[in-house]
Formats: C-alpha cells, sequence, structure tokens
C-alpha cells in the first residue's frame, strides 16, 4: 500500500518536475554559496601578502619619522567568515569583513563600505537559505494543496471512506510520502552544503537542521490544516498560495518599512560630521588645549608635556583623537539606534516563521547585523591597541627600525555565541508549529 | 468581429466579478496596502530628504566657519555630499536602501559613498521593499492571475462556452472581451495609486526646481498601464490552453514565480559569477600601483617629481624652489591630484563597467520577462536606479576635484614661496574664499538619460504587447470549446 501511494504520487510530472527544480535551484544555491566563501577568502588571503609588502614599502620610505609613517600604515583586522555564511549569507554580502585601518581617528574609517554592486543586493542572494525559506513552501504547498480535495473531485473519496477504518489515518499516510520526500530533499540539501561548503558538524550546524526541520514541519502543518477544510483544490491553492504572499512577502516587507521609519539614523551622517569637525578644527585652535584634552583621555601620556611649538606629533595625534572624542556622543547614539532596529525586528518576527528563521540562520552564520556591530566593536579595541603600542613609540620619536614589523600580520576577530542565545533561537519556530499542529488534530478529529 | 459583442463580453465579465465577495476582499486590502505603502513612501521619501538637507546645511556651516587658514588644512578639511531623493522616489524605492547617501571629499582620496539602509538593517530588507511599486509589479499580478484563471477554462467545464459560440459568439470577441474586462478590474486597483502620486506632485513638498516631474510620472503611468494590459491578456490566454481550472492556476503562478523571483535573481547571480567584483583591496592596490608607477610625490627621491621640479624650475629661469613666483608645494600637489584623480577615475570606470556587464544579464531579461522591463522603467523614471547612484557619484567626485585643487591653486597664489608647514595662525589665506567656494548640490537626473536607460524597457513592453494581442488573435482561431 505504501509503495503504491509513493508510486501514485511520483507519477504526477508536476511533482517529479517540481522536485528536479528544487533540487537543481539548491544545487545552484550551494554553488552560489561556494563562491562567496572562496571569493572573501581569497580576499583575505591577499590582505595577508599584500600587508607584507604595504608595511616594508613604507618602512623603507618614512623609517626616520615614526609619526609620518603612522601616518600612512595601515593594519588590516578580518572577520574569518564561517562556512556556514556560505549557507545564509545575509548581511555580510553588504558589511565588509576586512577593515583595514590606520591609527588615526577611528569613525571616520570604519564606516567604509566594500566595492558591491548595489544591483546585486537588491536581487538579494540566491543562497540555499533562500531556497530553504521560498522554494520549500511553494513545494509543499503544491504537494499537499489537494491531498484531501483530489480524492473528492475525481471521486475517490467515498471509495475509500468505506474501505479504510480511519478517514484522517489514511490521509496522514498520504500526508507522510510528501513528508518523507521532502524531508528527503532537504536532507539531500543540507548534505551537499555541508560537503561542499566543508561545514564542520558542530552545534550550530545541528541548529540549523533543527531549524530547518521545524521550518518544514511549520509549512506541512499550516498545509493540513487549510485541506482540512474539505474545500476545493482551487480554494485550497489559493488560501495556502495567499498565505505565503502575506508570510514571505507582505508582512516582512511592512515590517521593514516600519522599522526603517520608526528608527531613522541620521545620527550615521551626524557622527561623520563631528568628526571631521572635532579633528580639524583643532588646526587653528590652542595646542595646549588640545593636548590637556587628550591627557585627560590618557593620563598616563601627560608626561610628554605640552610642546606648542610649530608643529609636533603629539599634537597632531592628540588632533586626530580629538575627531573620535567630539563625536562620542553621536556614535554611542547611533549604536543606540542599532540596537533598538535590532531588538524590534527580534521581537517582531519572532511571529513570523520565514522571518525568525533567516534572522537565526543568519545569527547561526555570523552573517548577522548583530555580528557586524560587534566586528565593529572589536574593531575599535583593535584599533586602541594599536594607538597605546604606538602612541609612546611615535612620541619619543622611536625610529621605525627599533619595531618588530613582522607581527603586524592581519589580525582575526573571534566571536562565539553562547547557549542561551542558540535556545532563544529555536523557541519561536517550535511554538508556532506546535500550535498549528494542535489545531490540525482538533480539526482533524472531525474526520473520523 | 463586432464591437458591441466585445464589450458585451467585457460588461460581463465586470457583473461576474463584482458579484464574488473575493474581489472585494481583495480590492479592500490593496487599498489598505497602497494606503500604507503611500505614507511610508511619503514619510520615508521627506525624512530622508529633510535629514540629508538638514545634514549638508551644518556641514557647509562649519566649513564656511573655518577662520583664515592655509588652504591646504581646507583641502583635508574637506566637504560632504548627500544625496537627494527624486519626489517620485516615494513611488519606487529602486536600489536607493542598499546605495550608500553621504560621502565625504577631501583632497588625495576618493572616499566610499557609505551609510546605506542596507547596512544598518538587520536582514529583513532583504524580504523586499513595501512600496506602491512593489504592490503594482509583484502584488497586483498575483491579483489578476487569482482573478483570470478560471475566466475561460470553467465556462468550458461547465457548458456555457459551446452555448455561446452556438449562438453566433465569435472567439476573439470573447477573449478579447473578457482581456478587457480583467484590464478594466487591474486598472480599479491602479487608480489609487496613480491618485495618490498625482495628489503628491500637486501638494507634495517638492522642490521648485525638479520641473520633469510630470512628464516622469507620465512614462511611468503609462507603462505600468502597458504591463497590467499584458497580464490581463496573459491571464486569459493561460485559461484558454489549460486543460483544467486548477491547471490554469497552477500555470499562472508558474509563471509569475518564474517572472517576479526567480529569473531576475538567478539572471543577477549568473550576471555576478561571469563577471567577478574585484575585492576593494586589489582595486585600491592597483589605482595606487599606478599611481606610484606614475609617480610618488611622498617619496622624496621620485624621479618624476624631481624631473618635473628640474623643467619648472628652468622653465622660470631660477635655481631653486624657493626663488619661484609661487608655492611650489601647492604645484605639486595640484600635479599629483591631477594624475591620482585620472588614474582613480580610469579603475573607476572600469568597476563600473564590470557592474554594467553584470546588472546587463538581467536587464536584457526584459525582453522575455515583462516584469523586469516595467521594473526599469520604473527605476529609471523615478531616478532609483543604477544610473542615477552611479551619477551622484560622478558629481561628487567632479565636486571634490574641484575643491581640491581650487586650495592647491590658493596656495600656489597666496602662500609665500617658502612656506613648507601649514599649521596655525601664520600662512595664511582669508576666510572669505571658503564663503566663495559653492556647496555641493546634487543634481537630478536629466530626463534624457533615464529614457535612454529605460528605453530597452519601453521597448519590449510595447512588444509584448503587440504579441499578447498577436497571440490573443492565434489562439481564437486554434482555441477549442470542448
Amino acid at each position: 500500500m505504501y509503495k503504491l501511494l509513493f508510486l501514485q504520487f511520483l507519477r504526477s510530472r508536476a511533482v517529479m518536475a517540481s522536485l528536479v527544480l528544487t533540487l537543481v535551484l539548491g544545487a545552484i544555491s550551494i554553488g552560489i554559496g561556494h563562491q562567496f566563501l572562496s571569493q572573501k577568502r581569497a580576499a583575505i588571503d591577499q590582505v595577508e601578502s599584500y600587508q607584507k609588502s604595504h608595511i616594508e614599502r613604507n618602512v623603507a620610505l618614512h623609517k626616520d619619522d615614526l609619526g609620518l609613517l603612522m601616518y600612512y600604515l595601515k593594519f588590516a583586522f578580518v572577520n574569518n567568515p564561517d562556512n556556514l555564511s556560505g549557507l545564509s549569507i545575509g548581511q555580510s554580502d553588504v558589511n565588509p569583513n576586512i577593515q583595514r585601518i590606520t591609527i588615526k581617528n577611528l569613525e571616520g574609517q570604519r564606516y567604509d563600505t566594500d566595492l558591491v554592486n548595489p544591483m546585486n543586493l537588491q536581487s538579494g542572494n540566491l543562497d540555499l537559505s533562500f531556497v530553504l525559506i521560498y522554494i520549500f513552501p511553494l513545494l509543499i504547498i503544491v504537494f499537499t494543496f489537494n491531498l484531501l480535495s483530489e480524492e473528492t473531485e475525481t471521486g475517490t473519496w467515498r471509495l475509500v471512506s468505506v474501505q479504510t477504518p480511519s478517514k484522517l489515518k489514511y490521509l496522514l499516510l498520504k500526508l507522510s510520502v510528501r513528508v518523507i520526500l521532502i524531508y528527503m530533499v532537504l536532507g539531500i540539501l543540507l548534505a551537499g552544503a555541508k560537503i561542499v561548503l566543508s561545514i564542520p558538524f558542530d552545534v550550530n550546524f545541528m541548529m540549523v537542521v533543527l531549524l530547518s526541520v521545524c521550518y518544514v514541519a511549520f509549512w506541512f502543518a499550516l498545509c493540513f490544516f487549510v485541506i482540512n477544510f474539505n474545500r476545493n483544490s482551487s480554494f485550497n491553492a489559493l488560501l495556502l498560495l495567499a498565505s505565503w504572499l502575506v508570510l514571505l512577502i507582505l508582512l516582512p516587507a511592512g515590517i521593514n518599512a516600519y522599522v526603517t521609519n520608526r528608527y531613522p539614523v541620521p545620527e550615521a551622517l551626524s557622527t561623520m560630521i563631528s568628526q571631521r569637525d572635532g579633528y580639524h578644527t583643532k588646526w587653528d585652535t590652542d595646542k595646549r588645549e588640545t593636548l590637556q584634552k587628550f591627557y585627560e583621555h590618557y593620563p598616563q601620556f601627560e608626561a610628554f608635556g605640552y610642546p606648542t611649538d610649530g608643529f609636533n606629533w603629539i599634537w597632531y595625534y592628540a588632533m586626530q583623537q580629538m575627531g573620535d572624542d567630539d563625536s562620542a556622543q553621536d556614535t554611542k547614539a547611533l549604536r543606540q539606534k542599532m540596537r533598538e532596529r535590532e531588538a524590534a525586528s527580534k521581537k517582531l518576527s519572532a511571529f513570523l516563521p520565514n522571518m525568525h528563521l533567516q534572522l537565526a540562520l543568519n545569527e547561526l552564520a555570523g552573517t548577522s547585523l548583530d555580528e557586524q556591530l560587534n566586528f565593529l566593536d572589536a574593531t575599535s579595541d583593535f584599533h586602541e591597541e594599536l594607538r597605546l603600542f604606538f602612541y609612546p613609540k611615535i612620541f619619543t620619536e622611536l625610529s621605525g627600525d627599533m619595531i618588530d614589523w613582522a607581527k603586524f600580520t592581519p589580525k582575526y576577530s573571534y566571536s562565539e555565541m553562547n547557549d542561551k542565545k542558540r535556545m532563544h533561537v529555536i523557541w519561536p519556530l517550535l511554538t508556532v508549529t506546535l500550535v498549528i499542529l494542535l489545531c490540525c488534530f482538533a480539526i482533524g478529529r472531525r474526520l473520523h | 468581429m463586432r464591437r458591441a459583442n466585445v464589450g458585451l463580453f467585457m460588461r460581463h465579465f465586470l457583473k461576474n466579478a463584482f458579484k464574488t465577495k473575493v474581489i472585494y476582499v481583495l480590492l479592500g486590502i490593496f487599498m489598505l496596502l497602497t494606503a500604507y505603502a503611500a505614507v511610508s513612501g511619503i514619510t520615508n521619501y521627506s525624512q530622508q530628504n529633510a535629514i540629508r538637507l538638514e545634514h549638508q546645511r551644518k556641514a557647509r556651516q562649519s566649513w564656511e566657519a573655518n577662520p583664515d587658514k592655509h588652504p591646504h588644512r581646507m583641502a583635508h578639511f574637506g566637504s560632504f555630499a548627500f544625496r537627494m531623493k527624486q519626489p517620485l522616489s516615494m513611488f519606487e524605492y529602486g536600489i536607493e536602501s542598499f546605495t550608500g547617501n553621504a560621502v565625504f571629499l577631501e583632497a588625495h582620496r576618493q572616499n566610499s559613498v557609505n551609510f546605506s539602509d542596507a547596512g544598518f538593517s538587520t536582514g529583513t530588507l532583504r524580504f523586499g521593499e513595501l512600496s506602491m511599486a512593489m504592490l503594482l509589479q509583484l502584488v497586483l499580478p498575483l491579483i489578476l492571475f487569482f482573478l483570470g484563471f478560471s475566466v475561460v477554462v470553467s465556462e468550458r467545464e461547465n457548458g456555457t462556452l459551446k452555448i455561446l459560440l452556438s449562438q453566433g459568439a465569435q472567439w476573439k470577441e470573447i477573449l478579447l472581451g473578457k482581456a478587457l474586462g480583467l484590464f478594466v478590474v487591474a486598472l480599479l486597483f491602479f487608480a489609487p495609486i496613480v491618485l495618490v502620486t498625482m495628489l503628491f506632485l500637486v501638494f507634495g513638498d517638492i522642490p521648485t526646481d525638479i520641473g520633469d516631474s510630470w512628464q516622469r510620472f507620465l512614462v511611468l503611468f503609462l507603462g505600468h498601464v502597458l504591463f497590467l494590459l499584458v497580464l490581463s491578456v496573459l491571464s486569459i490566454v493561460v485559461s484558454t490552453t489549460s486543460r483544467s481550472a486548477k491547471n490554469a492556476l497552477l500555470t499562472l503562478l508558474g509563471i509569475w514565480l518564474l517572472m517576479v523571483v526567480l529569473v531576475p535573481k538567478t539572471a543577477q547571480a549568473v550576471g555576478n559569477a561571469l563577471y567577478p567584483t574585484p575585492s576593494k583591496l586589489s582595486f585600491q592596490s592597483a589605482v595606487e600601483r599606478d599611481v606610484i608607477k606614475k609617480g610618488d610625490s611622498h617619496n622624496p627621491d621620485d624621479p618624476y617629481f624631481n624631473r618635473l621640479k628640474d623643467s619648472v624650475l628652468t622653465v622660470h629661469g631660477v635655481d631653486s624652489v624657493t626663488q619661484l613666483p609661487f608655492n611650489y608645494g601647492g604645484f605639486v600637489m595640484r600635479e599629483g591630484e591631477k594624475t591620482s584623480a585620472h588614474l582613480y577615475k580610469k579603475h573607476h570606470d572600469s568597476l563600473l563597467n564590470i557592474y554594467e556587464k553584470q546588472n546587463n544579464v538581467s536587464r536584457y531579461t526584459a525582453v522575455l520577462n515583462p516584469f523586469v522591463a516595467v521594473k526599469n522603467i520604473s527605476m529609471a523614471f523615478t531616478g532609483t536606479d543604477f544610473k542615477g547612484y552611479v551619477d551622484f557619484q560622478d558629481q561628487a567626485e567632479t565636486y571634490r576635484y574641484q575643491l581640491a585643487q581650487e586650495m592647491n591653486e590658493l596656495q600656489m597664489e597666496y602662500i609665500g614661496a617658502r612656506v613648507k608647514n601649514s599649521e596655525g595662525k601664520v600662512n595664511v589665506v582669508r576666510q572669505e574664499h571658503w564663503e566663495e567656494f559653492p556647496d555641493f548640490e546634487h543634481r537630478m537626473q536629466l530626463l534624457q538619460s533615464s529614457v535612454k536607460e529605460a528605453s530597452l524597457g519601453i521597448f519590449s513592453l510595447l512588444g509584448w504587447v503587440l504579441f499578447s494581442f498577436l497571440g490573443l488573435g492565434y489562439l481564437s482561431k486554434k482555441a477549442k470549446a470542448l
């Protein structure tokens, strides 16, 4: 009987076509993820080799003037992409994962964008998360919308109802054929992604699998709920597709419009202006005052005194520092706004399985806005570290030869997600699925 | 073909359509969405423009507030270019959320255009943006397919088609009448959007110097009308050729999915794979390498700049730069800026060329895909397309170059030949010069350039209209009543 159900289902050309289409799209998406990862990796390799020659060239030119040398030298700070990010590219295509910074003022440097074609960003990435979030529900809808109505419409339902002890059981049996097939497709794609993208078999990957399984279950539950209304095929198809449209396109777009208009970020622009003014206006103001402010920030350097005649590097870097210090207020406000945006999106998306899944996958893959903010923070720390290392050497007019440049290879940022966050990630999806399943059984009982 | 009969079928379609509750529900939801999209589109337009204008003003204020100083300090003080939104961007967002809208302009350095909305987005942006254009291009087609899929096929299924034909109605009249009926419904959904946009153009907060908004609106309007016409005919064609209503619905949905999601996305991905974008580092180091090859103004022993110095000294018949009638530092900087800006532009143009090639792959699919055609028209005429962004970048770079060179000229003219230092209150230029130098002002793109940009879309849409009516004619000879 089971085998027959399978054969009967697979005989349809539409079913085979949609299965093949999904597998092909999945394969393409994994390929795109692979390409994305290798482009990022290539850029990292490039920065590794470039940094060495960059430092050598500039040290050779300016080694006698360390202050001038540090004006030119850029140090790379790298956010190494997780292999999982090939599966869910998220925000990592718009946010750069390599920062090359000088010890001059930070705010002017750290928002610099990567080279990206905005048209690519607009059309969005065709990564596996896209296939999972958009295409799988459609596949599920196509597979299930006429599960019951087809039998009624072709007149076989009456036959079935006389012959089986439980109609619900029969329906579930039919449904399980579809469930097994779709989970097989999902399994093939996830396994393919794991191998092609060399994703380690760790907790994060397990979470991705678990979330995907839940998401597919959610759509099956929703479809089953709708077909239990016992209406005709066209009605089911219409209703399910309308749900797809609302859940996947209209609501997220509406939420995005809400978040964007509710939390505009003029602070970004103010930061830009205040950091410029913070530094550049100091050229005309009292040097002593600038130095004083600088020593308030770094009392440990006060021993270098207050040289006010002509140009000197202490004063120059104090001015640069003022660019950051004077824009600190705006930076903090910007930061706050971004956190608010993140929090609002997360809260709203908890009710939308697809949005929730996207944000959760991005978080697991380290391609979320949160991760980017953390990387920006880590960049500030790295910048601070460089400053504290070089300031005293510049101020004592140390020769460039005295520094061990070999140790200034590109540095990598690391971030770990804690388990609490991981649990937080799974709950909303699980709850929604369970609620709908319960509804299904409440309705399904009528079929007995 | 009798016109009266076409009209009859059209009215019949409308009567039927408005008999069901579904259409009122759809219309109601669509109106609500339109209202939401209109409000957020207008809010976004005025909020963003206010923010950007305010910052442009602030930045200018602090530029003018600079005291007398050495011009090179002003070259580095620099200025900002903020991008302004076109009024019609309230209708279509295009790529605006993905492009930065502010850039810091200073001497010797081409900074990136920063602060795009995408950079500040949590990833929800990738699900799409709810604009009126999105409702028209993405949601309305789906609604038309829902309303049109069963129109002919169900008449065949319940046998009324046979009766109609036996009573003397022609296929042509039936198909055309129903297609036009569906088109009228489409226009009904479209009308509020047209109305809102027109009201915005009349009463909205629009800068007076943008005179061509109405022309842009007209093309935008006509483009969407043609698009809706094509879709109406398409629904009827599919409904006529399908074996069952269910098949018709599935076919139309397949078409929708291919048209608005899969083909555009895949085409862009293919373009990206065929013409990969270079990394930022390789771009920057290529520029740097070329600049150094030409001559490194920061290297005191650079042969190019030493030759330059010798020739300048010979021309003026002196033997050291301090004897020159102008400040030599300013001169070197002027020459350096000229070289580096030229080389940067060369590399930047070839980068843009790569982007164009990437985009062309999906742009050319407009020939096969009316959605892409109407999208191209819509983005071009609302100034939210790729060209608009590149145009802003060009304007900003031109302004940056002028600013740097103006400051270099001031340095050559007013700063003593012996002066090497640029700090403090000596060796300064009068503050009036800062005010004299005009502020950056983002000029909107010319109408002609939008026309050029959208021409492929316009032609393919016209082609689609022709093709769909030919298809309707062909079908009316082939269609079966049973």
